[in-house]
């Protein structure tokens, strides 16, 4: 595969991820999607990058903001769509939604809704990894938000003291919800901290999807070769609100509007576009136009789970009752 | 109970369970704070180290929450952990993995993965440690669907309750006491013996007034029931041994029998479990009942540290033969 | 192609949006994700912002408009394009001004805490259809002892009941008959030609037929029969009868014994000297009488009634034999109270009237025993060496075998015919 190839099925996925959400936040305003729903857009490159470095086998988990991961670790945008709808044929049968993406298939291990709560969930996936020797990384996604609770903290000085191979990656969109950076950080280098609990490190700016894979590259092989964790900070934003009720009066139109000048997305298209590849890039798009509403069609076409599945889905065998 | 079976204390019970499924499954961990070269808190570990190596017998540092997380994640990639608390009190920094993770992973997740574990630690009163070190927390676990809760009073059931949870599929949340550790009982040898959850065992045969109890408020209930036999009451007493799932079938067909029932645990009166098995029996064998069901259970305060104040907060022989005379129309 | 934009859902609780302020007006470019106006809902100012590229072409919720969640704010489409189709069918919907919708919002619905009752939604309590209560109030007792009195067909309106506040429990129940109401058979509906008569099954045939089934299946049921010499009891009746005539002046307002007020004081005294006859099974214990109330049956015209005579070992045959004929003529009457009727120790019955020479009856619970009598019968019997006319009476004792056995069986049927074959005892004892 040449460069320019490979570039093109990662802006392919990121475009994916893009169009999949701001469909998904019109169907949420026609009244589809119920609940939550937080959107990633903004920020694709850094799990397409870090899906890219990664094997099938390792394992992947996230926050609710879990679209983007889900997507570009091959899970359908049928499949997606479907569970954002709450039905049948979603990725969790429509019982998880939006904040609760899982895919065993693809080894994307959740999206969960207590923040922080997840990171001990990854430093489990790398124990069973180094307790059966199966080589496998597990890489684990949070915002900034979460660096403070305690579980962030337990889980990294446990990954640090039994040496296991998972990667903590902070994704740093500057905003805790509403609250930024300055007002939840006393030192806003989270990976500062990293030194304290004996753990490899590494921080930088998102710019585009082929500097997140690098950086990945270097993290996955300390994981995998010396099983050692690593504490990765990347600096993010992202276009949207919190969730679909954020209001989002907390930051300026201007502020916004620069950041999605420098949208990773914006620079692999402007560059593939400089490489003579802009034909290529029509067709791409038409292809994930289709793709993303086959998927809506697909989603509202398809039946709702019925209570029958409430107790098969709560133990296995006999209700606890 | 068949085949050959040895004497030994609840800890030992406890242990050989443990011990065995190690041996016949080497996905199976214990973790925990002092489990492996302390030997245990309450030395229901001891050996194990040496027996199995510090792979699979391993100290954690004091983060509940976080020993829990990982273990949580390790039984949904295919381990079967026991997480140890060193007391089921400590297990309150958790109650986010157990609630949010354990408890919710097969549904959030449409069936797709599940969490294998056991968390096992003395739970309720021990002798004086104070507000923080006395809680009764089966309460609290029972009331999540996606766990189950177990909690045996004798050592035989203490091994096959151990085994069975181990063995399950989902999470298991094994409740000990402090108290009992020191018991001595017949336990079969039999590898394969094992105690089924949802079933309720009869630990002393009457027909008057049942008593339904479980842990080490079974022994406080057969102590009471043997002075009301001088009295002329002859009481029945159950030992529930798993509280969710309940045995429903049991409690309805005891009461059909006595007509009367009292349930003596630890734990607040405030809900709870005692008020779940009332609500089971008023709703199921309502018909059966000549008198309204009384609960002997820990006063509606904290813990205190005083000796007599801790005894009159406890659950008492003397309060359960009191509730027992009440519901038989014997003034007290 | 021109399309309407709805009101967007801005927040997981949102219904409706008042549109506080447009940020374009008709005519203006718009781009995917840009501002289109402000909406106030529930939970706060929100943007708008577009899901689509084109021109704005109409708004038709102007600002302060109340729009409800779906319903039309603005066309969008090409520039230029001709909007009045799709003006005229989504135009002037569901947007009221803010001002009007304030003044008629109606109170929130009840999610908003326990109000009280709306006004009228509680009837007043009417009679009909009321559970019957006992006299001064509400019968208190326990779930248990409503299914026993609902099996055994008992009434718990004079039941004195000693748990708490005067609660009716278990052990209160020990003793008591069944209350069998008299209720008059239903009117058989017209009997086609082949077709059996239909008839409905009163009140008191429903409770025979529950008791005496439970009875039969659940009591382990045993039976004894004794043939009595009876020459001496008819000799000494028709003595009792004659004399009694003398006490009045006029012979047909004389009081009379029978043979069966005299088989009842008899039953009487033995069941004194055999009180492990006398007895009743419960779950957990047998109770030993220490009165002897015995149920006679009295065949009325649907069934039968047991009405009790209490303390019969205590009373003298003509009391007994008066107190019986009150009863039997209330009986027949249906006016007889339940408590007549409850709390008997042991059952007499007695065909003799009909010609039955000897049967065998069915225990009345919770009773041990009942003894079935048949008539006086004419027979030769053997008198020393000669074969003579005499009379004999058989009777037939049904014990429950949980309680009683067949030796105390023999045993109290050995008394009662000592006493009934030298019968001067029974008027003096």
């Amino acid at each position: 595969m040449t460069d320019h190839e490979r570039h093109l099925g990662l802006y392919r996925q990121m475009q994916l991820i893009r169009r999949f959400e701001e469909e998904a936040a019109r169907a949420y305003a026609q009244g589809k999607i119920g609940g939550f729903l937080h959107l990633y857009i903004g920020q694709e490159a850094i799990a397409v990058g870090a899906v890219a470095a990664l094997s099938a086998s390792d394992y992947v988990l996230t926050t609710y903001r879990d679209h983007g991961l889900a997507l570009a670790r091959g899970m359908s945008p049928r499949t997606a769509m479907s569970e954002l709808f709450g039905k049948a044929t979603g990725c969790s049968q429509g019982l998880g939604g939006s904040m609760h993406f899982f895919d065993v298939e693809h080894n994307m291990l959740g999206g969960y809704g207590i923040v922080g709560g997840h990171l001990p969930i990854a430093a489990g996936t790398a124990f069973a990894s180094k307790y059966r020797g199966d080589g496998r990384v597990s890489v684990v996604f949070f915002g900034e938000g979460a660096a403070s609770i305690g579980d962030c903290h337990e889980a990294m000085a446990l990954s640090a003291l039994w040496k296991l191979p998972v990667i903590f990656v902070c994704e740093n969109n500057q905003y805790a919800m509403g609250t930024p950076l300055t007002r939840t950080l006393a030192n806003d280098d989270v990976t500062a901290r990293a030194a304290g609990y004996g753990m490899a490190s590494d921080r930088f700016v998102c710019e585009n999807v082929h500097q997140v894979m690098e950086h990945f590259d270097l993290a996955i092989k300390r994981a995998r070769e010396l099983s050692e964790p690593t504490l990765m900070e990347i600096r993010t934003y992202r276009h949207r609100g919190h969730s679909m009720s954020d209001p989002g009066k907390y930051r300026t139109a201007e502020e916004v509007e620069e950041h999605k000048r420098r949208d990773p997305l914006v620079v692999s298209r402007t560059a593939l576009e400089k490489a003579g590849l802009g034909d290529k890039l029509t067709e791409l798009d038409a292809s994930v136009e289709t793709e993303v509403q086959d998927a809506i069609k697909f989603a509202d076409d398809s039946p709702e789970p019925g209570p029958e599945l409430l107790a098969a889905t709560t133990y296995k065998g006999a209700f606890a009752r | 109970m068949s085949g050959p079976t040895k004497s030994v204390r609840f800890r030992e019970a406890i242990r050989m369970g443990m011990v065995e499924e190690m041996e016949r499954d080497d996905r199976v961990y214990i973790v925990g704070e002092e489990v492996g070269h302390y030997q245990g808190a309450y030395k229901v570990t001891e050996g194990m180290l040496e027996k199995f190596g510090p792979k699979r017998v391993i100290d954690a540092p004091i983060t509940e929450s976080g020993f829990t997380g990982i273990s949580i994640g390790a039984a949904m990639v295919g381990l079967r952990p026991i997480v140890e608390y060193m007391t089921w009190n400590f297990s309150a920094v958790a109650f986010d993995q157990i609630l949010n993770n354990a408890a919710k992973m097969r549904q959030m997740s449409g069936g797709q993965l599940h969490v294998p574990i056991v968390f096992r630690a003395p739970n309720a009163s021990a002798k004086q440690v104070g507000s923080q070190h006395s809680h009764a927390m089966e309460h609290f676990y029972a009331h999540v669907p996606g766990l189950k809760v177990v909690a045996p009073a004798t050592c035989a059931d203490a091994k096959g309750l151990m085994k069975t949870a181990i063995r399950d599929d989902d999470p298991v949340l094994y409740m000990e006491s402090e108290t009992l550790y020191n018991l001595k009982g017949d336990v079969p040898e039999d590898p394969e013996f094992t105690v089924p959850f949802g079933k309720a065992s009869v630990a002393r045969q009457g027909g008057d007034v049942t008593i339904v109890s479980w842990s080490r408020m079974v022994h406080v209930s057969l102590q009471a029931a043997e002075e009301l036999a001088k009295e002329g009451l002859d009481v029945e007493v159950i030992d529930l041994r798993s509280l969710r799932p309940l045995d429903e079938e049991a409690l309805v067909a005891n009461v059909s029998k006595t007509h009367r029932a009292v349930v003596a645990y630890e734990g607040w009166p405030y809900g709870g479990v005692g008020a779940e098995v009332v609500d089971r029996i008023q709703r199921l064998a309502f018909d059966e009942l000549d008198a309204p069901i009384e609960r002997v259970t820990t006063l509606d305060y904290p813990m205190p540290y005083n000796a007599k104040l801790e005894q009159h907060v406890i659950p008492s022989a003397e309060r359960v033969i009191e509730a027992v005379k009440r519901v038989a129309y014997r003034s007290a | 192609m021109a399309k309407i934009i709805d009101m967007p859902k801005l927040s997981p609780t949102m219904e409706e949006g008042q549109i506080s302020a447009w940020h374009k007006k008709e005519g203006d470019a718009i781009g995917v994700d840009e501002l289109l106006a402000e909406v106030e809902t529930d939970k706060a100012t929100m943007e708008f912002r577009s899901f689509d590229k084109g021109t704005l072409l109409k708004i038709l919720a102007p600002a302060g408009s109340v729009v409800k969640l779906g319903q039309p704010v603005a066309i969008v489409g090409a520039a230029g394009e001709d909007v009045s189709a799709l003006a005229a069918a989504g135009g002037g919907a569901a947007a009221t001004q803010a001002g009007a919708a304030a003044a008629t919002t109606p109170a929130p619905p009840s999610a908003a805490g326990p109000a009280g009752p709306p006004p009228g939604a509680l009837a007043p309590v009417t009679t009909a259809g009321a559970l019957p209560a006992a006299e001064g109030g509400r019968v208190r007792a326990s779930p248990y002892v409503r299914k026993l009195a609902r099996e055994r067909g008992l009434t718990l309106g004079g039941v004195a009941g000693t748990g708490p506040h005067g609660r009716i429990v278990a052990r209160d129940l020990e003793g008591l008959a069944p209350a069998v109401s008299a209720a008059s058979a239903a009117a058989a509906p017209a009997a086609q030609d082949e077709a059996p008569e239909v008839r409905p099954l009163s009140m008191m045939r429903k409770t025979i037929a529950k008791r005496l089934t439970e009875s039969k299946q659940t009591v382990p049921h045993f039976y004894l029969t004794i043939d009595v010499d009876a020459e001496a009891l008819h000799t000494l009746r028709e003595r009792i009868n004659d004399d009694l005539a003398t006490s009045v002046a006029d012979d047909k307002d004389a009081p009379k014994v029978s043979f069966n007020d005299l088989v009842l004081k008899a039953v009487a005294i033995a069941l004194t000297r055999v009180p492990a006859a006398n007895a009743q099974f419960t779950p957990d214990a047998i109770l030993y009488h220490r009165r002897v109330d015995l149920s006679v049956a009295v065949a009325v015209d649907d069934g039968l009634v047991t009405p009790v005579v209490r303390g019969a070992d205590k009373k003298s045959v003509l009391a007994i034999a008066r107190e019986v004929r009150e009863l039997a003529g209330r009986a027949r009457q249906k006016k007889l109270k339940p408590e007549e009727m409850a709390g008997g120790t042991f059952s007499v019955s007695n065909l003799g009237m009909f010609g039955i020479d000897e049967f065998s009856a069915v225990i009345n619970p919770p009773e041990g025993a009942i003894l079935a009598v048949g008539q006086v019968r004419r027979e030769p019997v053997v008198r020393g060496d000669a074969v003579v006319p005499g009379r004999k009476l058989a009777m037939t004792l049904s014990c429950d075998h949980r309680v009683i056995d067949g030796a105390v069986g023999a045993t109290f049927l050995k008394a009662l015919r000592g006493l009934l074959e030298h019968p001067g005892q029974i008027l003096v004892l």
